[in-house]
């Protein structure tokens, strides 16, 4: 993680980010506790986490709209910490929208220009450019309450991108659109930031969301930043325990490391499962967190060189899916396993019945190996 | 007939029914008096008090100038404590949004209980009596009241102040007696703005006065304009204060018709002033909301 280093390619870097909030309770909660961030040019950042993990707080505070208790922002090299929120190069699309009732469509989306005092043709144009580019300009003389939540969603979002903003700051805009409306405008958003080519802070807690949209994402959780890499890196090679189970479905086992040849490693699990695995930079002895994604584990025999490691379990529950089943399946030690299968559901031969004890099939190099409670 | 259109009809049918009782009671007790008032302000009035029954519009041409007759003449006095109670009820409206605009913001952003508490003290002056609370404020500001011991207490005055019998000391006690009914709907319509909107105000570069001026003053505009009428309303009318505050030297239209049908025992004349002023305070409302609801329905009438 490139944390507080400056690089020219960085727009905002955030260092030492603490926040720290008083409960009902009168005790003390650490909404950012020790943040490091180097958010670059031109990129779609999201910020995922569980409710709670202080990524809306991090928005809020490169907003404006939060204080740090310690901790700097730095914009191009410039110290923002003083700056306040109205004037800081940055707009926000906030999860309730927040446009003006009392103000038509093509006032709230001119209210930033208005207020910055650029001339009324300009201004119109810019207006009228953005609604169309959204597909709303024959709507600009609604009132929002006239409109559906998705038309008012991407008021929100022209409303903040007509100002040409540094960064544009997404809270969890899309969790009030329905399933269908959302992944539509989850395709339409990153088009849109390819298109205006402004960097984007996306928070959400939708880690599908966040997979389909990102450059790169920043898992978090309590108040801090667990994992920032790529979608591809955060789902294959999850830093620890809590990405990997935030991201994606997963077999987590905690283990020991009880053979290693370069590379090679012999893990022993909880519940008394043996599985082999490829890992670097470990040692006979190590604790490890050790993860199998379902669709790594397969009824089709993986032969790799001259092992074919298995699994072997009982079948408690297969769900047919079309191109998959999901079978749901129990070590004879009790221990749960997942698998996304999709050998067996082209055959249709009864190999996943309930009730059934199958060997499951998964390569080593597919399984991946954590330092227990390890961070980035 | 339809299941469904009979269904409707008989609920439009209860709807119109439970408008009897309020429409009878307000029929009879405020249209009934009010159109004796309207006739009593037409006729002549007795040596004696009383009427004689004759039609007799120079009641009006005392207060106005015209019609002149019937041994009536213009006085330009009773237009003078028109405007001059119009004058100090305007004031009371300015002086009470000053105090309950702020407050209400104050109040909005506090916390359940606290929240209550102040709710609550906001209308507990109106368990006491009136008179006893405005009786109060003559001990209160009279040369060796509460308020001149303090100041002479401090060393700021030397000589007590005359504020008792005049028209700071009306102000004063009609600012008191009606900030409540400025607060409780100018804090109803603070409470209902969303603070996000002044967040996203913010971030979309507006300056604190521009947000005051673009989005909060807009949205609170109904509580402004409900405040300032209810306020202003029985500002006008008000009779007690001034008589008590006032003492001989500030007169308001209300002790003007309070003293015309009480002591003057001219019910035709008190009837022709309160007419008038009637006439008067609704023009003015009338004109206000116009002007409010023009400027809402360009900006969408939101929480009016």
């Amino acid at each position: 993680m490139s944390g507080g280093s400056e690089s020219t390619e960085d727009v905002l870097t955030v260092s030492g980010a603490v926040r720290q909030f008083q409960t009902p309770e009168g005790t003390w909660l650490r909404a950012l506790d020790g943040i490091d961030l180097a958010i670059r040019n031109n990129e779609f950042l999201t910020l995922l986490g569980p409710s709670g993990c202080g990524k809306t707080t991090l928005l809020r505070v490169i907003a404006g709209l939060d204080d740090l208790d310690s901790g700097t922002l730095t914009l191009e090299g410039r110290p923002l910490d003083d700056v306040p929120a109205h004037r800081r190069p940055f707009n926000t699309v906030f999860q309730s929208y927040a446009l003006f009732p009392h103000l038509s469509v093509e006032d709230n989306v001119g209210y930033g220009l208005d207020v910055a005092g650029i001339r009324p043709s300009e201004r119109r144009r810019r207006v009228a450019d953005g609604l169309s580019m959204v597909g709303l300009g024959d709507l600009g003389r609604r009132m929002p309450q006239q409109l559906s939540g998705g038309q008012q969603q991407r008021v929100a979002l022209v409303r903040a991108l007509v100002n040409n903003p540094k960064l544009l700051l997404l809270d969890e805009p899309l969790s009030a659109l329905d399933r269908k409306l959302r992944g539509q405008m989850q395709i339409e958003l990153k088009a849109l930031q390819h298109k205006v080519g402004i960097t984007f802070i996306f928070v959400t807690h939708d880690q599908e969301e966040a997979l389909t949209m990102s450059d790169r994402i920043a898992v978090m959780n309590k108040g801090r930043i667990q994992q920032l890499a790529t979608p591809f890196e955060t789902y294959h090679h999850p830093a620890n325990r809590f990405v990997a189970g935030f991201v994606g479905n997963s077999n987590l086992l905690g283990g020991r490391v009880v053979a290693a040849d370069r590379g090679d490693l012999k893990i022993e699990t909880e519940g008394g499962l043996t599985l082999i695995a490829g890992g670097a930079g470990f040692a006979v002895g190590d604790a490890v967190d050790v993860l199998l994604r379902p669709e790594f584990l397969s009824l089709a025999p993986v032969v790799v060189g001259d092992v074919a490691p298995t699994l072997e379990a009982q079948v408690e529950q297969a769900v047919f899916v079309g191109s998959e089943i999901h079978i749901h399946a129990r070590t004879d030690r009790g221990l749960a396993l997942m698998v996304l299968d999709r050998t067996a559901a082209g055959r249709g031969d009864g190999t996943a019945d309930v009730g059934r004890v199958v060997r499951f099939h998964y390569d080593p190099s597919h399984v991946h190996v954590m330092r227990t409670g390890g961070t980035p | 007939m339809t299941a469904a259109a009979v269904r409707r009809r008989r609920n439009l049918l209860a709807g119109y029914g439970l408008l009897v009782p309020i429409t009878v009671l307000l029929g009879t007790l405020f249209l009934v008096p009010l159109g004796i008032m309207v006739v009593y302000s037409f006729l002549e009035p007795g040596v004696y008090g009383g009427v004689s029954w004759s039609f007799y519009p120079y009641n009006y041409g005392r207060i106005l100038g015209w019609p002149i007759g019937g041994g009536e003449e213009f006085d330009p006095v009773y237009l003078s404590i028109f405007f001059h109670s119009v004058l100090l009820a305007l004031l009371t409206v300015a002086l009470s949004l000053l105090i309950c605009y702020p407050a209400a913001f104050w109040v909005s952003r506090m916390t359940g209980l606290r929240k209550n508490l102040i709710l609550f003290l906001v209308t507990l002056p109106f368990f006491a009596n009136l008179l006893i609370r405005i009786y109060a404020w003559l001990l209160i500001l009279r040369p060796t009241g509460f308020f001149n011991v303090a100041l002479q207490t401090a060393g700021l005055i030397v000589e007590p102040l005359q504020v008792i019998f005049t028209g700071t000391a009306v102000l004063i006690g009609l600012v008191y007696v009606l900030v409540p009914f400025m607060f409780l709907p100018l804090y109803a319509s603070v409470e209902r703005l969303d603070p996000i909107l002044i967040q996203a105000s913010q971030d979309l570069g507006a300056t604190p006065l521009q947000t005051f001026r673009r989005v909060v003053l807009p949205l609170t505009l109904p509580g402004i304009v409900a405040g300032s009428i209810i306020v202003f309303i029985p500002a006008l009318g008000n009779f007690i204060v001034p008589a008590l505050l006032g003492g001989a030297k500030v007169m308001m239209s209300g002790n003007l018709i309070e003293q015309q049908f009480l002591k003057a025992r001219n019910w035709p004349f008190g009837a022709a002033i309160a007419m008038l002023v009637m006439a008067s305070v609704l023009l003015l409302v009338v004109v206000y909301v116009k002007k409010v609801a023009r400027r809402d329905e360009q900006t969408g009438g939101v929480g009016a």
